[in-house]
């Protein structure tokens, strides 16, 4: 183990580059002063974890960085080859990276990042980053042995795990249909019933007790005596010669006293006779033997970004539009923003009270990643009817993000809009535990009543500030 | 019909005018075998098995607790071609068994439709057990030896596709094992589904209920049943391997009984074990079929299995017996009836008319006797058994003119022709086969 050491800190031009070894000891949070990382390693596996550190961090600043292998020969494996900006072959070339670095920096200066609502506009978005900064528009489809799918999309599947790659394929889906991708046809695989993973041994199995023990064997029929049975009756241990075990005649030649209709099958284990055997497709992820007919068919596809995929860079991506209509009782921020306009018009004109407020899941991060994209949906979904039965109709909710939801509670003194706050805590609180156990949700909650002399925005702004800085 | 009457006044003044020997002179055929056999015999030896029933209803019952204590494994055999039509009907009627130890096997003998995707799809379902497919044809008794190669049960049903069965058939057929242990094989009672269908079907439903299913049950109680039909028998496991399976048809489904005899098995009927099938809807197809049954009699009795009139180790009374009777009431009683026609015509030249209407009126009372007499004997009927009383004269011809008619020209044909051996019921590679060898 080595410190990063100045010998390791590269300058060509205004850029720094830094140079990581296998022995090095860094944290990732380090790379954002660089503007660039070399890996200096020939070591497949530390190059690919390496990489995929970098490309999953939760920072753009750390995951778009542009990272170069120094390297001997060229990259083979197509994960590496795609996440990495290029390959030198001595520190020298600095020189000949450095317009492509200066490339990328300036398409990133003019990137928006938001935050996102749900974990499939978050890995929507990401891809899109990535592939914005470095000019390309496709994103492909590669065979690769170490994905649960059995094809990698290297942009992409780095933010699954191998057993949730499938997700992938509905994330990918949920893009095209918003229009940021189109789609060309690469591929069809059949996944796990169980956990829906690729990498399956298909073996032609007995049909009653499912066994690939099995020995084949020709059936032959003697026609004089009519005497049918697999080969090994009529052969004997001596010759090569086959005799009728019924009439004990010689079976000279085929098509005149004898044939073989039919290839006959015997079950080593059960002792079963079949001729159609079945086949079964066993899961290396889970073990789960799978019937053929029943593997989950899935294609696979080769994306191109559209031009409002592109847009999505420069504008930033909350969220998809299905993660909004999944989830009756919100409106949109957009819609939120506009109602709350009219509520401070309204209120300019009424002596009455009117707050803003925000709910915020603070240990969402680590909530989310232990309950799964599904049920964080459900969760999120319970929260909202616990506030909905406890709102009353002209109150409203919107996302802000995945963990946080803005409410507009209206004609209530503030300190009740508190209180009904504490109370849907609890409430969700109460639920989360009855459904997930040893997961504990915390959630921050603040109301303050809408001032008729400042303007929607700067208050929605304030209110914003605040749950940020709390985090 | 002014004729007919002239003709039955005529008979009336001729009798009272002759005595009774002379009648019996004119009716011997009718009065020596049909009557005699046909009814007298069949009404007595159904009158002991009545009794013989009622007196035994402890030892069935006991047999039935056997069989379900001891549960064994049926393995339901089922080849055929192009029958996947039929499939679903018979699995159906297979689900509401009330024996439930049974495994189905089917083989599909080299279907050209689409049963393959029809078995195959209804074996996905669970509902078939074992579906071997040979792509060429190989023949009824291959396809049967393909099913018992790979059976597991202790006891082989074998079916047509075309059957369909009772609930308690399966039970019912495999009782017998359990009553007597020296029982090898039974019969089931065929009964025809179709007998709705035509002119053809009625007269055979008819024949079924008579002929057929009484007189298999009064052979089968004198020792001398000889043909389980291949649409519902079941078989000993153990004794079907010894024999070696079925041999190449037609006929197998006689054939197999002398095997298992010269085992010195016991074959018996059992009329309580019901299925249903369909027969040929046309005197065509009937024809047809009759001349290839008539046919395997000649090719199996008097050729393939001989060695049963020669008196060696192997040799068994009751199968020299059921042999004998066979030969006689069919070949026999076939010739015997020429002969009567040539006495008639020779002897009684002037009343020859008068003849054929009192023969047609006899045959069609002891025809009417037999089946409300016997009708008290059947413990389950297909259908009333007045639907068949219009047909009680027409089934004087049937029996008395067509059947015969049609096995006399198998018999020639078969004796002097060989001509099962053209027949398309095999493939062409076997009967070429079984045509060199002699069987
Ligand atoms: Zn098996
Ligand atoms: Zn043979
Ligand atoms: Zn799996």
């Amino acid at each position: 183990m080595r410190e990063v050491v100045d010998s390791d800190i590269l300058r060509q031009g205004s850029f720094e580059f830094i140079r990581i070894h296998e022995q090095s000891t860094y944290t990732l949070e380090l790379f954002m002063a660089y503007d660039s990382i070399i890996i200096d390693s020939g070591n497949r596996d530390f190059v690919e974890k390496l990489v995929r550190a970098v490309r999953t961090h939760n920072q753009p600043d750390v995951y778009l960085k542009p990272i170069f292998l120094l390297k001997s020969s060229k990259v083979e494996d197509p994960l590496i080859g795609n996440l990495i900006d290029g390959v030198i072959f001595s520190i020298n070339q600095l020189e000949i990276i450095a317009d492509y670095v200066r490339q990328i920096l300036l398409r990133i200066n003019d990137f928006v990042f938001a935050k996102s609502i749900s974990l499939e506009a978050e890995v929507i978005s990401r891809i899109i980053y990535l592939m914005v900064s470095r000019d390309k528009n496709e994103l492909f489809a590669y065979l690769y042995l170490n994905s649960g799918l059995g094809y990698v999309y290297p942009e992409a599947s780095i933010y699954f795990t191998p057993r949730d790659e499938h997700k992938l394929l509905n994330v990918m889906k949920t893009a095209e249909i918003e229009g940021l991708f189109t789609s060309e046809f690469n591929d069809r695989i059949y996944l796990c019933t169980n956990c829906e993973t690729g990498i399956l041994s298909y073996r032609e199995v007995c049909p009653k007790c499912s066994s690939a023990n099995s020995k084949a064997e020709d059936l032959v029929h003697h026609f004089s005596c009519a005497y049918v049975g697999p080969i090994s009756d009529f052969q004997n241990a001596i010759d090569d010669e086959l005799n009728c075990p019924k009439c004990n005649k010689f079976l000279n030649h085929i098509g005149v006293d004898y044939d073989k209709p039919a290839l006959l099958h015997t079950c080593n284990k059960c002792g079963h006779k079949y001729q159609d055997y079945h086949v079964k497709a066993k899961c290396i992820t889970c073990y789960h033997d799978n019937d053929v007919e029943n593997l989950i068919p899935r294609t696979i596809s080769n994306y191109y970004l559209t031009k409002k995929g592109r847009n999505i860079a420069y504008h930033g991506f909350i969220s998809t539009s299905k993660d909004f209509n999944e989830i009756p009782g919100t409106v949109k921020f957009d819609v939120f923003k506009t109602m709350l306009e009219y509520e401070v018009e309204r209120l300019k004109q009424n002596d009455a009270t009117s707050n803003i407020a925000y709910l915020k899941i603070s240990n969402a991060g680590e909530l989310y990643s232990r309950i799964g994209i599904d049920r964080q949906k459900t969760l999120v979904t319970e929260m909202i009817k616990i506030l909905r039965k406890n709102l009353r109709s002209s109150d409203f909710i919107a996302f802000y993000n995945a963990s946080t939801l803005i409410l507009s509670l209206n004609e209530i003194p503030t300190k009740i809009a508190n209180n009904v706050l504490d109370d849907v805590v609890k409430l969700t609180a109460t639920l989360l535990k009855k459904n997930f156990r040893n997961i504990e949700i915390e959630i921050d909650h603040h109301a303050q009543p809408l001032n008729t002399e400042l303007s929607h925005e700067i208050q929605l702004q304030n209110l914003i500030k605040k749950f940020d800085q709390d985090a | 019909m002014d004729f007919i009457a002239a003709e039955i006044d005529y008979f009336f003044s001729y009798i009272s005018e002759v005595g009774t020997g002379k009648l019996i002179r004119i009716f011997w055929f009718f009065v020596i075998f049909e009557f005699a056999r046909l009814f007298v015999i069949d009404f007595l030896a159904l009158i002991f098995i009545y009794v013989k029933r009622k007196l035994t209803k402890k030892k069935r019952k006991e047999a039935r607790r056997l069989l379900f204590l001891y549960n064994p494994l049926i393995s339901i055999i089922v080849p055929g071609k192009n029958e996947g039509k039929n499939i679903y009907k018979l699995v159906s009627s297979l689900k509401e068994q009330t024996y439930r130890n049974f495994e189905l096997i089917i083989v599909d003998d080299g279907s050209d439709d689409n049963t393959e995707q029809i078995c195959k799809s209804l074996k996905r379902n669970g509902m078939i057990d074992v579906f071997i497919r040979n792509e060429v044809r190989g023949g009824k008794a291959s396809g049967a030896n393909t099913a018992l190669r790979v059976a597991k049960g202790d006891y082989i049903v074998h079916l047509d596709a075309d059957s369909s069965l009772d609930r308690d058939a399966i039970e019912q057929i495999i009782l017998p094992f359990y009553e007597d242990d020296r029982v090898g094989a039974v019969g089931g009672n065929i009964m025809v589904r179709n007998y709705n269908d035509s002119l053809a079907t009625i007269l055979q439903s008819f024949e079924y209920n008579d002929a057929i299913g009484i007189g298999r049950m009064v052979a089968s109680y004198l020792g001398v049943y000889r043909i389980i039909s291949g649409a519902f028998g079941a078989f000993r496991t153990d004794v079907l391997q010894k024999v070696h399976g079925w041999d190449i048809g037609p006929g197998l489904d006689g054939d197999i009984t002398v095997k298992f005899r010269k085992l010195g098995y016991k074959i018996v009927f059992e009329d309580r074990a019901v299925c249903q099938t369909s027969v040929p809807n046309n005197f065509k197809k009937l024809t047809k079929q009759r001349l290839r049954w008539d046919k395997s009699l000649i090719r199996f009795r008097l050729r393939k299995h001989k060695d049963v009139f020669i008196p060696n180790e192997n040799f068994s009374i009751l199968n020299f017996l059921s042999f004998l009777e066979n030969i006689f009431f069919t070949i026999g009683l076939n010739l015997k009836w020429y002969f009567y026609i040539i006495d008639m015509l020779v002897n009684f030249p002037g009343i020859v008319g008068m003849i054929i209407v009192m023969n047609f009126f006899l045959y069609s009372c002891s025809n009417a006797l037999k089946l409300m007499v016997f009708n008290f004997f059947r413990e389950r009927r297909n259908s009333p058994i007045y639907i068949y009383f219009p047909f009680i004269p027409l089934m004087v011809i049937y029996h008395g003119y067509y059947l015969r008619i049609v096995r006399s020209i198998a018999y020639l044909k078969e004796l002097f022709f060989k001509s099962s051996y053209k027949d398309a019921w095999n493939p062409e590679k076997t009967s070429s086969k079984a045509k060199q060898i002699g069987i």
